[in-house]
């Protein structure tokens, strides 16, 4: 199912041509733009691929080429992340039943060297951060290279539909996709070099240069070559267990802001909401904007982490948050037909005879995020523990450089904050990595330090006291 | 930890301990093996997997004969049947007349020994793995009674016999150095302190050189980064064997149990300590392996890691009784093909430690071989 009203987004604008793919054999409408695991969910079609070992459908989980949940064959070839590649017209897809057979292909390939590219700061992730760090490092006169893995830049702005709060200078009441909008038009008025469908594959030290191999639309090899690097990968949702947890259905909640903000397709009819924390609760209300019904809202924890105003308009709007709850399992059959919620006690176990179970076609997991540090480690920066900011995450100081030299981070990669401190940590980085590359000016250290203090003035609030605590224990002093 | 035991081994690999195993069948009841990381951290856990018997010198044809037999028991024997030698064979894919040369007679000394290897045609190594381009193939050396093995199981499962034997697997517990008295082994001095012990074990691998030259000895062995991948996993049965081919870089190829491809090619640096992957070797990788099997420029390689190389000069090991000290062992070097040869290696140390003298041919990897200016043939290395 397609969205055709929307109270911000308007869609019909933003659909490409109209495009026929094979889905096992019948032909599927879709719009070119959008990419193939959506245009599939639009057409109906949730199971993906089924598992290895147990024969278990699976669907989508991530929608931003995370998790492997969405791999299908494609025109023949297996392991495609359908989630993030594009539909082209005539493009065969079939379901992929645990692990595929070698394609059929006896000809030796034609080895092509990589398509090479030099500039000074390399960065991957196009997100708020990446994109900052970009503007930033080009405005003075460094030159970027910017790559990110999805189709589109933004990162998970692109999905934000609610103003944001913060300081007049930091975007505060502006819509996450007109920020998105604001930012990548800049980047490219700077003339930041950029790369989409480009999933950067390892950081290696080739010389005296760093050179960050990658992969474009899942064929070419390129070699990016530059002085700095910075990684602003961002996040990935994570996975609480319960039974049934990998049924289709079960989404991550930005998997769901993809369907429905990005492309303009219904994640579902009736939605369950797991976890109460400002992702959840903006979902929620995003949900009702799109006309998706909310069932519930359930919250392990005895209080609503979200901001109160966000909290209180979803209630006015009749959706119930359940505080104390958890869900024990998803049910149907080879998708997502009714959860099962409990209230639990203090030992976070279910009370018997609470049990509900609700009628839903999604439920959302908005539990948290965990930083994607994958890339930092394998360039050799060192990782700590820090529950605080998700999870494993990299150490950095207060420039945002990494244990490796000429190696930044900035974002959500760096520990799980928001959009404001993502690009006040860009904004950073990119100075910062000017600064190593030779290009900027003595002065930039002043801009360097109004953004720490910026970044400093964000976190005194009652939210930033958790995340000082986690930095702690990932600072390099 | 026990400040005094019989038998102190040095290192935590596939070598130290199956050697502690085998000495514990034999009855010795008081073995401690000391790991400065954790047990498999070395080059075991790095490894390609490979066991074959197709050397081209007597000696390394008949330890590996011998390897295999104790592969296939090995299961049983530590009580751990989910480890499982996959007999699956060998392929070595010949591209020129003078391969072709040497591999026969490289047959025909293996089948002398009754290992039932044979020079087949090119068609026939198709039948064996359907994805091969055999367009520049002129025919290929096959044994299949060659396989891999899993190295973590192998390990765990040592493990777990060696606590049930009441070996003592001291992990992070580093050896700084050999003691001696007199010409004799005193014990050891750990990270976690000193040990009593009659018999000291270099089996160090990559790292012996360390403690042998505190001791004033000089063995060559030098520590060469070597690296491997795995890809995505793909249908079981695919590349049942590991395949070998020297003319596309010295690669090695297979599937492992959960369907991922496992190999490496013949890249080298060193001798280094540094272990961080290189872009140049996943290129070259990428290159030689869609050369040899073409449909797997379809598979994305999902881990690429480095390990060492143990190198000496003929790439055979050094393995023996250390005649400057009364006591002291050493079993190191395995250039390569150390996880194969595991278990002859430690059948003969035990039977070289608790009796005098084995059965096997570990003459051939005499440490002394270098001084004396005798070299051996090079060793068949991969990779
Ligand atoms: C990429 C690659 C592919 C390979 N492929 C194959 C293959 O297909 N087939 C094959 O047979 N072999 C292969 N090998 C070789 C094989 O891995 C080794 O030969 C084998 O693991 C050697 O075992 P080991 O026990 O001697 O050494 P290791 O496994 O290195 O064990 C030695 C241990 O000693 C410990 N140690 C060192 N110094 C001290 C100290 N002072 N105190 C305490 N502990 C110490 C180390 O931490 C280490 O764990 C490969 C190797 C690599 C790197
Ligand atoms: S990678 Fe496609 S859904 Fe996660």
């Amino acid at each position: 199912m397609r969205i055709q009203e929307h109270p911000i987004l308007d869609f019909s604008k933003k659909r490409g041509r109209k495009v026929t793919i094979y889905f096992e054999g019948e032909p599927i409408e879709a719009y070119e733009g959008e990419p193939i695991a959506e245009a599939l969910h639009a057409a109906g079609i949730r199971i993906l691929n089924y598992t290895h070992e147990k024969n278990r459908p699976r669907g989508l989980f991530c929608a931003i080429g995370k998790c492997s949940s969405c791999l299908m064959v494609v025109n023949g070839i297996p392991n495609t992340r359908t989630c993030i590649t594009l539909v082209e017209d005539g493009l065969r897809i079939e379901r992929q039943h645990g692990s595929q057979p070698l394609p059929k292909d006896y000809k030796p390939p034609s080895w092509k060297e990589a398509e090479k590219r030099e500039a000074d700061i390399i960065i991957v992730g196009g997100g708020p951060a990446g994109l900052m760090a970009g503007i930033k490092a080009a405005e003075k006169g460094a030159k970027v290279i910017l790559m990110d893995e999805n189709p589109l830049l933004g990162g998970q702005l692109v999905k934000q539909t609610h103003k944001f709060f913060g300081k007049r200078d930091q975007f505060a009441g502006v819509r996450g996709i007109k920020i998105a909008e604001i930012l990548e038009k800049e980047a490219k008025e700077k003339g930041v070099e950029i790369h989409l469908e480009t999933s950067a594959i390892g950081i290696f030290q080739v010389g005296e240069k760093r050179m960050v191999a990658a992969i474009k639309k899942n064929k070419k090899l390129m070699e990016f070559y530059g002085k700095a690097v910075i990684v602003a990968t961002g996040a990935m949702e994570k996975m609480i267990p319960f039974e049934n947890n990998d049924l289709p259905g079960v989404y991550g909640a930005g998997a769901i802001q993809t369907l429905m903000n990005t492309y303009g397709i219904e994640p579902g009819k009736r939605v369950l909401i797991v976890g109460a924390g400002n992702v959840g609760v903006i979902l929620a209300y995003q949900l009702l904007q799109a006309k998706v019904n909310v069932v519930a809202v359930v919250e392990a924890m005895p209080k609503v982490g979200a901001y109160f105003v966000h909290a209180a308009k979803i209630r006015r709007l009749g959706v119930p948050i359940l505080t104390r709850h958890t869900i024990l399992r998803a049910e149907g059959n080879g998708k997502v037909e009714h959860a099962v919620i409990a209230q639990i006690d203090e030992k976070w176990r279910p009370i018997p005879g609470t049990e509900k179970r609700l009628d839903v076609d999604v439920i959302a997991l908005a539990v948290g995020l965990r930083p994607s540090i994958e890339l930092l480690h394998q360039a050799g920066a060192q990782i700590t523990y820090a529950r605080e900011l998700g999870g494993y995450v990299v150490r950095h100081d207060e420039r945002m450089e990494t244990t490796v030299r000429g190696l930044f981070v900035a974002g959500d990669s760096s520990g799980i904050e928001e959009a404001t401190t993502a690009m006040l940590e860009g904004k950073i980085a990119g100075l910062s990595a000017a600064l190593f590359v030779g290009k900027a000016k003595p002065d930039t250290y002043e801009e360097i330090l109004q953004a720490q203090r910026d970044l400093d003035e964000f976190r005194s609030g009652p939210f930033g006291k958790h995340i000082l605590e986690g930095l702690k224990k990932v600072m390099i002093k | 930890m026990k400040s005094k035991v019989d038998i102190a081994i040095i290192g935590g690999g596939i070598i130290g301990l199956m050697t502690a195993f085998e000495l514990a069948k034999r009855g010795e009841e008081s073995i401690a093996v000391y790991e400065k990381r954790y047990i498999g951290s070395g080059s075991t856990f790095r490894c390609g997997t490979g066991i074959r018997q197709q050397f081209g010198d007597p000696a390394n044809i008949q330890m590996m004969k011998r390897s295999v037999e104790k592969w296939k028991t090995l299961g049983e024997d530590m009580e751990f049947p989910k480890f499982k030698f996959a007999q699956t064979g060998y392929l070595f894919l010949l591209y020129s007349e003078k391969e072709v040369e040497n591999f026969k007679k490289n047959v025909q000394l293996q089948n002398s020994y009754g290992i039932p290897s044979r020079i087949i045609s090119p068609e026939e190594a198709r039948e064996i793995v359907p994805g091969l381009d055999i367009s520049e193939v002129i025919a290929a050396s096959w044994n299949h009674t060659d396989g891999k093995a899993n190295p973590f199981l192998a390990v765990y499962g040592l493990s777990r016999a060696l606590k049930r034997m009441d070996v003592e697997i001291n992990e992070y517990t580093e050896v700084q150095e050999i003691m001696v008295k007199d010409s004799r082994i005193t014990g050891v001095k750990t990270s976690k302190g000193e040990v009593k012990a009659d018999i000291v074990l270099n089996a160090a691998n990559a790292w012996a050189k360390i403690l042998n030259q505190k001791l004033g000895l000089d063995f060559p062995i030098e520590p060469y980064k070597h690296q491997g991948i795995v890809t995505e996993p793909f249908k079981l049965g695919e590349i049942k064997p590991m395949v070998v081919s020297f003319k596309y870089g010295g690669a090695y190829l297979t599937q492992k149990a959960n369907g991922g491809l496992i190999g490496g090619i013949a890249l080298k640096y060193g001798p280094t300590w540094d272990l961080t992957p290189t872009y140049e070797f996943l290129r070259e990788v990428s290159k030689n392996f869609t050369k040899i099997i073409p449909a797997l420029k379809y598979m994305s390689i999902i881990r690429q890691w480095g390990g060492y190389y143990a190198e000496t000069p003929d790439h055979n090991a050094v393995i023996g009784k250390i005649e400057e000290i009364e006591g002291y062992y050493l079993a190191a070097g395995f250039s390569g093909h150390g996880f194969m040869l595991a278990p002859a290696v430690a059948e003969g140390m035990a039977e070289l430690i608790t009796k005098g003298h084995t059965s096997l041919p570990l003459d051939f990897y005499d440490p002394y071989r270098f001084k004396r200016g005798e070299l051996r043939e090079q060793a068949i290395q991969m990779g």
